[in-house]
């Protein structure tokens, strides 16, 4: 059978793909205040369209006729999705700005079955004293952590993630938090070592 | 008998003779040939019996002999008799019928007489009774009544005259010869292997015995009574054997089979020593002439000795020493003053000393306690450096310090000398410190407990650029030490060549602080007491005024005020000739700025151009001034009626005055 020479249509971005990432309501007041911080990079460095609907209350991206990358939603979408759970702006860029920064979550009861005073323990264990572990880890493993009561969302590069992922379940599991801090030093600096 | 009335003659002449022993204190040269005579017809009657086997001599020669040669005979004859004795006698020892017990003395005494009859029988028949006693080899329960009796005569007959004339020859031998072998028997030689147990000599009499007997035991039955208690060679002493109960082997006990413990040779030594000792001194006169038969005497002494101590030791249950040591000093005493009243019996002094003993611990276990006893003790109650006279034993609850002997010296010195060898040294190995490298410090993340300041996408930023920038450093900084390393030589060398005239920098003026304090202040270390005299004088500050203090006005004088006034106008045409002179010069300079700036030249101006009509002045008619009140509005308003009013009837004036007076205009 005869058939028609394939027509070579420059590829385009398909239109009007949009992606939509509900905003909660107790972050709909950070969502207004750094609007701007948020658009800006979409809009400009990813040649998105990006609109809030107020009626739904989601975060809408769209492409078009400008956006020159397939993969720029994708990063847009996460890019705000990570905001939205609670990451900084600017932690939330690197997203953009890096191909291979992941995100991850898991809940405190995914490792072990807590419940009541325990799991708020566990919880405790993780953020420490004024967040004390939680930055530690994020600065040792190069992450960033987002503790939200029972879920834990970790963004980074796919080594690092599994690193502090280690670290916060062994919390998580009961170990002191100056063990935790050793092991992950030991892992962070072979990993090191490595490259 | 056959020869019997010679053995009646012979006792007959021995009994006259002992019967008057003064006699004996001279020589008696009737009495030797007589006792030489009995010695032959006792000699003959023993060569006549068939009994005992004797030396080859059939009759003992006494015509023209000497002494000796009479001894020597003699001498052939015992030992060969001897040897018959010792046989007889240990088959007679064999015997079980015959005993002797210790305590029965008369028994024994009689037992001792009856066997000496036995004896007697097989020596020489005429000898005395005492010399009999005397004579037996290896006698230990001899009493003491018996060696007193012939210790005296003994002593009788050892007097202080020649000794081989008065004394029974054969008997003296005799004597001479057992009392050597019990010596040697009991005393012996001491070896180096002596000790408390165990003498050599006793062993090789042992010896010797054993051998004989093996030599009768061939004659003899081969038929062994095994359950036969064999008699140990201490108690070969037959006397001993019959003394004392037989033993069954069972039964047996330490003292039968060793002799006591204490070292009885040494305090028998000792002892002896003592007594020796003791004797020489009491009879140093007596022994002056009688030394070698003192000497023998002592010997044999000393064997009575020894058997009786040994006898003491065995039968007193006390067996100790002092036992031995007062025998010997009641027998010192006997031997030097013998009161034959005063002799006690064995056992009597045994009891005696018992008592003794007894009372002494008596007495010790009333009285106080030494103070060794007493348990705790002060040292007021013990006296002065009693405890370095004592060995004590305390725990000690530090380790002490090792005793340095020679030994460990030893030891020490070969381990170093091993060491030497092996160069196994103890040097202090250098501890180095240790260096870390930079890229493991750089490894080592140190924990950062805050929040990071930098967001994640900074942080990566730096990582990235770090990695990419390392690379670049490194290139360059090595280049650049080379380069600037060659500039510097380069320069050097420049320099070198072109500054031949060297000029020096100018002088920097230099900034000095001058303090206006007195020097001492300055020099003074301590601050000295600053009051305000040393600060600066208010004439320092401001300059006074020549005229002197300030004055108020109300205080002036004329002539202060005058001088005041000229001063003042004195300053201000200064001024204002001043200023002229610039103004000229400006003038001179920019036409157009002088006159511009001046007050007059303005003023100059603006009159001329009001005359000649190109301008005209606006009057301040007080319009711009706010009105407050009616008053001063409606006052103002009057006033500006009049002024108008005026200014027309002046205006008529001047012109009238201007057209009067205008000489120049006509002038021309």
């Amino acid at each position: 059978p005869a058939s028609r020479p394939a027509v070579s249509r420059p590829r385009q971005v398909g239109k009007g793909e949009l992606r939509k990432i509900p905003v909660p309501a107790n972050r709909y007041t950070p969502l207004k205040e750094n609007w701007m911080k948020i658009f800006t990079p979409i809009v400009e460095h990813l040649q998105l369209q990006i609109r809030f609907n107020l009626k739904t209350r989601n975060v809408e991206i769209k492409t078009c006729q400008e956006t020159k990358d397939l993969s720029a939603l994708t990063k847009a979408a996460d890019f705000v999705k990570a905001f939205i759970l609670g990451f900084q702006v600017e932690d939330a860029l690197a997203l953009i700005r890096l191909d291979d920064l992941f995100l991850e979550s898991f809940e405190v009861t995914d490792v072990k079955p807590l419940k009541g005073d325990h799991l708020s323990r566990a919880i405790g264990r993780i953020a420490g004293k004024g967040g004390k572990t939680k930055f530690t880890i994020e600065n040792v493993t190069r992450t960033r952590i987002v503790l939200a009561d029972t879920k834990i969302h970790i963004l980074g590069s796919f080594q690092n993630i599994k690193m502090a992922r280690t670290a916060i379940c062994n919390l998580i599991l009961g170990s002191p938090p100056s063990k935790v801090y050793g092991n992950i030093r030991a892992v962070a600096s072979r990993a090191a070592e490595r490259f | 008998l056959p020869g019997l009335p010679g053995i009646q003659t012979c006792l007959r002449i021995a009994g006259a003779a002992a019967a008057r022993p003064e006699c004996f204190l001279s020589v008696q040269d009737g009495l030797a040939a007589d006792f030489r005579a009995m010695t032959k017809t006792l000699y003959d009657l023993n060569k006549g019996s068939t009994i005992v086997r004797g030396g080859p001599l059939k009759e003992l020669v006494i015509e023209n002999f000497d002494e000796e040669q009479i001894w020597q005979q003699l001498e052939l004859q015992n030992n060969a008799v001897l040897d018959f004795f010792k046989k007889s006698i240990s088959r007679d020892a064999e015997d079980e019928d015959l005993c002797l017990l210790s305590d029965q003395e008369e028994d024994g005494s009689d037992a001792e007489t009856s066997s000496d009859k036995e004896l007697e029988d097989n020596i020489m028949e005429a000898e005395t009774e005492e010399m009999n006693v005397y004579t037996k080899d290896k006698d230990k329960t001899k009493a003491k009544e018996k060696q007193s009796k012939l210790r005296e005569s003994i002593a009788q007959k050892y007097s202080d005259e020649d000794s081989d004339i008065d004394f029974d020859i054969e008997a003296l031998e005799h004597q001479a010869k057992t009392a050597k072998e019990t010596t040697m028997r009991k005393k012996g030689r001491k070896s180096v292997v002596d000790d408390k147990f165990f003498k050599l000599a006793e062993m090789e009499a042992f010896l010797e015995h054993a051998e004989k007997e093996d030599k009768e035991e061939e004659e003899e039955d081969d038929d062994i009574d095994y359950f036969e208690d064999i008699i140990s060679d201490d108690e070969e002493d037959f006397e001993e054997t019959k003394v004392k109960p037989i033993k069954s082997s069972r039964d047996m006990t330490y003292k039968d089979f060793f002799d006591p413990v204490d070292d009885d040779g040494d305090d028998d030594l000792v002892a002896n020593d003592a007594e020796e000792d003791q004797e020489e001194e009491a009879d140093s006169a007596i022994e002056e002439q009688n030394e070698g038969s003192m000497s023998e005497f002592e010997d044999m002494d000393e064997m009575v000795e020894h058997m009786k101590s040994k006898e003491a030791s065995k039968k007193v249950t006390f067996s100790l020493p002092d036992d031995s040591e007062t025998e010997d000093v009641t027998e010192v005493q006997l031997e030097k003053g013998i009161n034959p009243s005063e002799i006690k019996s064995s056992f009597e002094k045994r009891q005696e000393k018992m008592s003794k003993k007894i009372k002494s611990l008596e007495e010790a276990l009333l009285e106080e306690k030494p103070w060794q006893l007493k348990g705790e003790v002060t040292g007021q109650k013990r006296p002065e450096n009693s405890l370095l006279e004592e060995t004590v034993l305390f725990d000690h609850a530090v380790r002490m310090a090792p005793v340095i002997t020679e030994e460990t010296t030893f030891q020490l010195e070969d381990l170093i000398k091993q060491r030497i060898l092996d160069e196994a040294w103890d040097d202090v190995v250098p501890k180095e410190k240790p260096k870390e490298e930079a890229f493991e410090y750089k490894k080592r993340i140190s924990l950062d407990h805050e929040k990071s300041k930098l967001s994640l996408a900074e942080i990566y930023e730096q990582e990235y650029m770090k990695l990419h920038q390392q690379k670049t450093e490194e290139e360059e900084n090595p280049e650049h030490k080379e380069i600037q390393e060659m500039m510097d030589s380069l320069f050097q060398k420049l320099d070198a060549l072109c500054n031949f005239h060297f000029t020096p920098k100018p002088p920097v003026p230099e900034v000095k602080i001058v303090s206006n304090l007195p020097a001492i202040s300055m020099e003074e270390v301590a601050p000295v007491a600053v009051s305000d005299a040393a600060l600066l004088a208010p004439e320092e500050i401001k300059e006074k005024n020549k005229a002197g203090d300030v004055k108020t006005d109300a205080e002036k004088t004329p002539t202060d005020k005058k001088r005041e006034l000229r001063r003042k106008k004195l300053r201000k045409r200064m001024k204002r000739r001043e200023k002229e002179k610039r103004q000229k010069l400006l003038e001179k300079m920019k036409p157009e700025q002088g006159t511009k700036l001046s007050k007059k030249a303005a003023a100059a101006k603006l009159k001329r151009l009001t005359k000649e009509g190109k301008a005209s002045l606006l009057k301040d008619e007080g319009k711009d001034k706010a009105l407050k009140s009616s008053q001063a509005f409606f006052s103002q308003l009057q006033d500006q009626v009049r002024m108008q009013i005026k200014d027309a009837s002046k205006l008529k004036k001047k012109q009238k005055k201007e057209k009067a007076i205008s000489v120049h205009k006509l002038k021309l």
